[in-house]
């Protein structure tokens, strides 16, 4: 019971609002690709699902670029050249657990061409921190990385759907090798793949602060009382959401995870 | 349907907590590491949990520049905290005082600490070494502001959680590290138990290896 009650207190953190008239991602106009393979998603208002007395009800999300797919092995691979701190049996074990690339042959090869255009998975925070900054880029925050996802697949309306692509991916152990990226669904800012493909690191991951932790700086998440009232008006998107705060919650900077990876982000 | 999803949920974030042991909480995991440290081997892939590893450099109280690296060679208590905290980090501090306090002058003047700042912007050097005034820190502490990137990046490497609210507060877990010499974490300490635990036990320990 501990247990559940800590999840809801999680995902009350940050989940979107949907259902909210305003700044509907699917109402924007069309976002742009550039070519360097980033959107522009438009500035716009994340609605907190549910949030402490001090915290605000919505988070301004100023206007940024990310990545239109997830970073694939191919190009890991290229910053690893770079970089050969990186490489697999040189990366420090502050920086990446064990299981750091274990899907590659070697420090320099993947040795499995099916992989090479798939997201790069069991990759740390502080690997594809690192990789963004080698870019010129940077992780998108939490914040960023939700609102971005919320928005509807293209030429599809909005919730029901995407929901349903959700779900369904949650419930489908992911295969040994995972599709190439750009293989599921393109959402209106143009963005693939948010849903269906890996779970991805944002920036401030560690934001979520569940009460298991020994405080909250004196704002005790204890406030979060409304948790349990939000289990009957929640709706079913919401419940994906929680699935992802509980993930986050439950991650180290160190972790790899086989369906974990990354997309950068820049600001406008 | 929702009783499923729930569990599921739950069921992801206990999967992710189980295959990963809290590595926060042992020391002898990094036995083999330290042991190359002390070797003097400088191989990456030897270098350990060190969080000294990070770069950046950092700004004290002195308005001296500083990498992490500097505090090498002597065990160090470390905690994050910001000085317009009204609640708990008064509270962790003290408890790092009563830590230090706790230890035998011998062993206590090998021991520093180290409370690296959550709010860049209002934890000015001046603003520091005021905070360091007021709660009695002697010469042996180390009051230290990065960026925001640099602060982000220590949270992940110990483990620290924390968010900045509105009105400028921060939300973060509380706990204290004691690193060991290389600046590998030896062990944490919840910061508002108000006990020393047996911290005082491990840097005995820390400072005579």
């Amino acid at each position: 019971m501990k247990w559940l009650t800590t999840f809801f207190l999680v995902a009350c953190f940050l989940a979107p609002q949907k259902n909210n008239g305003e700044a509907l991602p699917g109402k924007l106009p069309h976002a742009r690709v550039n070519s360097a393979g980033m959107a522009g998603i438009p500035a716009g208002t994340y609605h907190c699902f549910l949030r402490r007395k001090d915290q605000p009800a919505t988070v301004k999300v100023h206007a940024f670029l990310l990545d239109v797919n997830a970073v694939t092995n191919g190009e890991f691979l290229e910053f690893v050249k770079a970089n050969p701190g990186w490489a697999r049996s040189k990366v420090s074990h502050l920086f990446a657990d064990a299981g750091y690339l274990k899907q590659w042959a070697g420090d320099y090869e993947i040795g499995n061409d099916k992989i090479k255009n798939s997201p790069v998975t069991n990759v740390s925070w502080f690997a594809a921190n690192a990789y963004a900054k080698w870019k010129g880029k940077r992780l998108p925050t939490l914040a960023e990385w939700e609102y971005a996802a919320a928005a509807a697949p293209k030429g599809m309306a909005q919730g029901a759907r995407l929901t349903r692509i959700i779900l369904a991916w949650y419930d489908h152990p992911n295969p040994v090798d995972l599709p190439r990226v750009r293989s599921t669904y393109q959402n209106t800012y143009g963005l693939y793949d948010m849903h269906g493909l890996i779970w991805e690191w944002v920036q401030d991951f560690n934001s979520v602060i569940i009460q298991g932790d020994s405080n909250s700086g004196g704002t005790n998440v204890s406030s979060f009382t409304c948790a349990a009232g939000s289990l009957n008006s929640a709706n079913k998107e919401d419940y994906a959401a929680f699935m992802r705060f509980a993930f986050r919650q439950g991650l180290q900077a160190r972790y790899t995870i086989q369906s974990l990876g990354f997309r950068c982000a820049k600001d406008y | 349907m929702k009783t499923h999803i729930i569990l599921l949920g739950i069921a992801t974030a206990l999967l992710v907590s189980c295959q990963r042991k809290a590595a926060i909480k042992s020391g002898p995991c990094c036995a083999k590491d330290e042991a190359a440290l002390r070797a003097g081997i400088s191989n990456d892939a030897e270098a350990g949990n060190s969080i000294y590893q990070l770069q950046g450099v950092w700004t004290d109280q002195h308005q001296k520049q500083l990498t992490l690296s500097k505090l090498k060679g002597r065990p160090q208590i470390v905690a994050m905290i910001f000085t317009h905290c009204t609640s708990v980090c008064p509270r962790i501090v003290e408890q790092m005082k009563a830590i230090r306090d706790s230890l035998p002058a011998s062993i206590r003047k090998n021991v520093g600490g180290v409370l690296v700042s959550f709010d860049p912007q209002r934890d000015t050097p001046a603003q520091l070494s005021m905070f360091a005034a007021q709660r009695q820190l002697d010469d042996q502490w180390e009051l230290l502001k990065g960026n925001d990137d640099q602060v982000r990046e220590l949270s992940m490497a110990l483990n620290v959680k924390y968010q900045k609210l509105a009105g400028g507060q921060y939300s973060h877990s509380g706990n204290i590290y004691i690193l060991d010499k290389q600046g590998n974490i030896a062990a944490a300490v919840d910061g508002l138990s108000g006990s020393v635990h047996n911290a005082d036990k491990v840097l005995a320990r820390l400072v005579q290896r």
